[in-house]
């Protein structure tokens, strides 16, 4: 395990790296994206500014589209521009291009659209209630389910809801487009997780007007988190257009209230759990899950987002006899889209919550409900997939005598009974099934690329980006650990789709476990075919057989089977398990929790770089910390929020102490790790907030306001006067 | 839109008497350059002062503190002037706003924009603070308290600047003090609610009370039915239902996307309570 230092570090905080909006030329106009200022309704005029010299714009309408006005996706049911009909609010109507920018958003701000309006759906609560807003392909499992209700059993039937949130990268989206005349070539830059879904979105807004498409990523990308899986293609889609009708490059970044409104959030989730729980064991015998998501106004890739809360929302349990069912509904809101963790939040947040409901309805302590019902090995999930591993366990036992829970558990009560702020500790634990879901990885196909040239160099070449999270840096470090070849020759080159081979998205906590998997086999295989392990001196000695290429393409396991419409097989290879406390300080004045502490304990198998993983876990505790405490998009007659005054995220003042511990490190296996960290803490946290105020909640994000609601509902709003 | 640059604090006074109606001063401008990029200032010209040092710094001067307009945050906070007697002023400044922004924004900016969430009021309103108000031909000391007439109405003419903010050395020696502020998080939050507080007990007693509430009305304001209702009286024989309904008198919360009128109510009533029982 080394913690060799991010390579980028250095020059991004000189401000030496560049981002996309460092990249500029003479030629290049500005773009823009104006779109919907209203839910739903049939545009009958749009009414240019008359004040403007309408030849220096460059003005796209789906009409130009010379290919198809689809973006591609699981579902492709999303126009890159809206024709005719508007469903949601900040659909794009058009894409505009100036020279000025202030002139640009001048003209675009008087832009004025007649239309006619429609009924919309708009408050996400009701929305999922109602089952006619149901669509899209309905995925049910059963296991063993019988509906007869068991008398030696204790049945709890509950519902909770989680919101939207916003992935709040630094950098917003952006892309370029220059268009080639002569040779038909649209190049693309842009700021994005991937580069062969954007090369795809160009190709298919282009259709036949052009010949080839070279998409290459910008050389920092300041954050995604999910956000720039898809909307990239959609801004990428409309540049190109914009670049192939004013023949010149186009550059288009979108300001920070324009990305907050119009790009993909987190789904809001309502999911619905029953359980029936044997009252002396404390065994759950059943459980059923409905499990929704509001999709927003097209499905695009909710289908997979679905699956995947589908696939995680029975949690880490032994479960007999379940029934999970997922839907997706529809809204008149912005397509919600991929965000860290990509359903698994959700469905752990529903699933961790009802455990701890469980335990408090037989009494029965929030550790030992959790070992009672735990998967062990050899337990079948409700998927038939056997489990091979007792990792779980350990994670647990481990973080719970490591934050001496019990104890603190037994001080805390001691102290809440003197005070009227209130201590409290929580528990969750949870999983997360590394690469893409059931038969994903077997159709991608990755493949991964390394060259070494005669100055020694070893290049990697892969689609994956890096934008952030350190993975040119880790998987430069797998390669030369792999060869024993230094790491300051050993170099990831940026994406660009005609030197790449396509070794997938950047998704999924793909990266490291199935491509860095791909690398490090590819080096294997590399030092195979150098005859005397040590390729410094074979390159001197044999200047004559480089440049050389290596390839390697993804293999899929065959004995792992996915059935695609009964979800019964392997959905994911290899789990990564985590378990956490967390600890709760609550101000009674103020309604307000703070979050003091956080233990993780997490199985991900080998970290390849310790610092970096340990990175990636604090920041997925942080954003779980905002999920659960702050962050919330949409208000109910106060509209969506349009910046970051508004839209709570932490700030470095109110991050806790973060203890990290990796177990089963000597695995030879790096498993999944972007997305499990952002999984588990929001219900660790809800419990905690349980534990130190006796009231049960069933809906995240506890910000003060929603507390003192809940406090209220009780009879109990004298609390924070009561031992005055 | 016009912009001017005065030479000096006379040439100031000379472009401000000869323009008519209203005009913004841009001192740091974390908000008069955010009003122009929202258009929210188009047409009113716009004199640019912070180059003008007569307007900025602490100073001693006799029995009192006299803070210059154009007295950055950053400035505030590591004053030891300020910190020697006001402690708690300079405590409470730490968790204003972001380093960038205290680093600009101005004591002067600040009181002027008005915002009814505006942080540093309240206190200065609990410290019988006053400001210095200058023109061309007049200087003039008002209490801070009767400083704002309405939602960014003001006690002051289109020919006027504040000058200064003066606040006495001995403003809270006999006296507790009390602050907080009530955000969505720790720090770089706008708040949902303020209080500020000074009271001098006798005993059990309250022989004095001051209160200041920011973000609950259309401008921080002095909670002046409570201060009343609560001096003289012994704490323990307080009639908190009497306070709650001289309360809903005193603040008008409002629903936001950052907070609920009823929460900001109750918790107005928590921090009283909080402070007068402490």
């Amino acid at each position: 395990m080394s913690s060799a230092r991010k390579f980028d570090a250095r020059p991004k905080v000189a401000g030496t790296y560049r981002f996309l909006d460092d990249y500029n030329n003479i030629e290049m106009m500005h773009g823009l994206l104006f779109y919907a200022r209203f839910d739903h309704g049939i545009i009958s005029k749009i009414h240019l500014p008359p004040d403007f010299n309408l030849n220096e714009f460059t003005i796209v309408h789906a009409s130009d589209i010379p290919g198809q006005n689809l973006v591609p996706e699981p579902v492709a049911d999303q126009p890159f521009m809206a024709d005719k009909e508007v469903i949601h609010f900040g659909q794009i109507i058009l894409g505009i291009a100036h020279h000025d920018k202030k002139t640009l958003k001048d003209f675009s701000e008087q832009i004025q659209v007649e239309y006619q309006k429609q009924p919309a759906t708009t408050d996400i609560k009701q929305c999922l209630e109602d089952e006619k807003n149901c669509f899209g392909k309905e995925i049910l499992i059963n296991h063993n389910f019988t509906p007869k209700s068991d008398p030696g059993c204790t049945y709890l039937h509950k519902v909770y809801y989680t919101p939207h949130q916003e992935q709040a990268y630094l950098e917003t989206q952006g892309m370029i487009a220059i268009y080639d005349d002569q040779k038909k070539s649209m190049f693309i830059q842009g700021t994005m997780q991937c580069p062969y879904f954007v090369k795809e979105a160009v190709e298919t807004i282009m259709g036949s007007a052009i010949r080839q498409v070279i998409v290459e990523t910008s050389e920092g990308i300041g954050g995604a988190f999910g956000g720039k899986e898809d909307f990239p293609n959609i801004i990428a889609g409309i540049a190109a257009l914009l670049s192939y009708k004013s023949g010149k490059p186009v550059k288009i970044v979108l300001d920070r209230s324009d990305d907050i409104i119009i790009t993909t959030k987190r789904h809001p989730a309502r999911i619905e759990i029953e359980s029936w729980t044997d009252r002396i064991s404390g065994k759950i015998r059943k459980l059923t899950v409905d499990y929704r998501l509001d999709a927003g106004a097209y499905q695009t890739l909710s289908p997979v987002v679905l699956a995947r809360g589908v696939l995680h929302s029975f949690g880490t349990y032994n479960i007999e006899e379940a029934q999970i069912r997922g839907r997706l509904f529809r809204s008149n809101t912005p397509p919600n889209g991929a965000f860290r963790g990509f359903g698994a939040p959700q469905a752990i947040f529903a699933i961790e919550s009802h455990i701890d409901h469980i335990a408090r309805e037989l009494g029965i302590d929030l550790a030992d409900i959790r070992r009672i019902n735990l998967l062990r090995k050899g337990d079948e999930m409700p998927t038939t997939q056997i489990i091979q591993e007792d990792h779980i366990k350990e994670c647990l036992e481990t973080v719970i005598s490591w934050s001496d829970y019990y104890n603190k558990k037994a001080r805390f009560e001691e102290f809440n009974h003197t005070h009227s702020d209130k201590k409290g500790i929580g528990l969750a634990i949870g999983f997360h099934g590394g690469g893409y879901t059931g038969n994903g990885e077997k159709i991608l196909k990755s493949e991964v690329k390394i060259t070494i040239d005669k100055d020694e160099l070893v290049k990697i070449y892969v689609a994956n980006t890096d934008m952030g999270q350190g993975a040119y840096t880790t998987l430069a470090q797998i390669v030369s650990e792999a060869l024993s070849y230094p790491l300051s020759k050993t170099i990831v080159e940026i994406p660009n789709t005609d030197k790449a081979p396509n070794s997938g998205p950047t998704v999924a906590s793909r990266t490291i476990y199935i491509v860095g998997a791909l690398l490090q086999n590819l080096a294997y295989k590399i030092n195979a075919e150098i005859p005397d392990n040590n390729l410094s001196s074979y390159i001197k000695n044999h200047p004559g057989q480089f440049p050389r290429e290596w390839k390697l393409q993804f293999q899929p396991d065959p004995d792992i089977r996915f059935d695609d419409n009964t979800y019964q097989g392997t959905a994911y290879k290899d789990y990564s398990w985590a378990a956490c406390v967390v600890e709760i300080y609550y101000h009674c004045q103020i309604y307000q929790i703070e979050v003091k502490n956080i233990w993780n304990v997490l199985d991900i198998g080998r970290p390849v770089n310790r610092k970096i993983a340990e990175g990636q876990v604090e920041g997925g505790n942080i954003q779980a910390m905002g999920y659960a405490l702050t962050e919330f998009f949409y208000k109910p007659g106060f509209g969506r929020m349009h910046g970051f005054t508004d839209y709570i995220l932490p700030t470095a003042f109110d991050i806790p102490e973060i203890n990290i511990e990796f177990i089963n490190t000597s695995s030879p296996i790096a498993k999944g790790l972007g997305e499990i960290p952002m999984d588990y803490p929001a219900p660790a946290i809800l419990n905690a907030a349980q534990h130190a105020l006796g009231r049960n909640f069933y809906e995240l994000p506890l910000t003060p306001e929603n507390i003192f609601q809940v406090l209220k509902s009780s009879h109990n709003t004298k609390i924070a006067q009561e031992d005055n | 839109m016009d912009f001017y640059k005065p030479s000096s604090l006379p040439d100031l006074f000379e472009i401000i008497s000869r323009l008519e109606g209203r005009k913004y001063f841009l001192a740091g401008g974390s908000d008069i350059n955010v009003q122009i990029k929202n258009k929210i200032i188009t047409k009113e010209p716009v004199v640019y002062i912070n180059h003008l040092d007569e307007l900025r710094g602490v100073r001693d001067d006799g029995d009192q503190i006299v803070i210059g307009a154009l007295t950055s945050y950053h400035d505030l906070i590591s004053s030891p002037l300020l910190l020697k007697y006001i402690p708690f002023l300079s405590e409470a400044l730490r968790y204003f706003a972001s380093p960038p922004l205290q680093n600009m924004a101005t004591i002067g900016g600040n009181l002027a924009n008005g915002s009814p969430t505006a942080d540093i009021t309240p206190l200065l309103l609990v410290l019988n603070a006053e400001l210095k108000m200058m023109s061309k031909s007049k200087l003039r000391i008002i209490p801070l308290n009767g400083f704002y007439t309405g939602y960014k109405q003001f006690d002051m003419k289109y020919n006027e600047l504040i000058g200064a903010v003066i606040i006495s050395k001995k403003a809270t020696s006999g006296y507790r003090s009390y602050y907080r502020k009530v955000g969505s998080r720790r720090s770089l939050t706008i708040a949902k609610l303020s209080l500020a507080g000074l009271k001098k007990m006798s005993g059990e007693q309250i022989v004095e009370i001051r209160l200041a509430a920011g973000a609950l009305n259309e401008y921080p304001r002095r909670l002046a039915r409570i201060e009343d209702y609560l001096t003289s009286r012994i704490r323990s024989e307080l009639d908190w239902q009497e306070i709650e309904s001289l309360l809903s008198k005193e603040i008008t919360p409002i629903t936001d996307l950052r907070s609920d009128s009823e929460y900001r109510y109750q918790v107005c009533l928590n921090l009283i309570k909080q402070f007068v029982l402490d």
